[in-house]
């Protein structure tokens, strides 16, 4: 097994993606068929943002990406042969 | 036809053409043109209820549910790969002992070719 430092973040990870399933999950497929007067409905957004925030989330991931491609290849230019 | 500059004889070959090769391309389907196929139909599914093209009147908690069914199945997608990966980083088989071990034979390896004259 795995120890220390990759153990934390491998079941960090884990946690982390159980939890946010979770929470979508409940957001997009349970509120529905929730009276709109339960107090549940005050902890979630309205449900356009169900859409919006993983939409900017998925840009400023492309963003991330993006720069770092850009980075390193700037870093990895020679004067005249790119072998 | 007329549109596209063509007489009615040369449409009536481009149709049998179109079937025949129709024909050939479903007896030997590849996995891409299967997977183009399943999410185009899944598309034109979730297009008529969102946008009730058929006038279907679905309850409105079932319209709800289902518009924002693609973002969620790619979040869903998401999550399964974190988790996938976060499980396995943490479960890897380490070998401390064969690990240490291969530092040992390394580090014998670099004194050795040093000794022969090998510049590291």
């Amino acid at each position: 097994m795995a120890t220390g430092a990759d153990q934390a973040v491998g079941f960090g990870l884990l946690g982390f993606s159980l939890s946010l399933f979770t929470y979508y999950t409940i957001w997009v497929i349970v509120l529905p068929f929730v009276d709109s007067d339960h107090v549940i409905h005050s902890y979630f957004l309205p449900r356009e943002y169900s859409v919006i925030l993983p939409g900017v989330a998925a840009l400023i991931l492309l963003l991330f990406v993006g720069t770092f491609i850009g980075v390193v290849t700037w870093k990895n230019r020679k004067p005249k042969k790119v072998d | 036809m007329m549109l596209l500059g063509i007489s009615r004889h040369q449409s009536g070959f481009f149709n049998y053409n179109f079937a025949l090769h129709l024909c050939t391309v479903f007896s030997t389907m590849t996995k891409l043109l299967e997977w183009l196929l399943g999410a185009s139909l899944i598309g034109m599914a979730w297009g008529l209820v969102t946008f009730d093209l058929l006038d279907l009147q679905l309850p409105p908690q079932y319209r709800e549910l289902v518009w924002p069914m693609p973002v969620y199945l790619l979040v869903v997608f998401g999550c399964y790969s974190l988790a996938t990966v976060g499980y396995r980083v943490a479960t890897f088989n380490d070998c401390e002992d064969a690990a240490k071990e291969l530092q040992a034979q390394i580090k014998e390896a670099k004194e050795d070719l040093k000794k022969k004259g090998l510049k590291m």
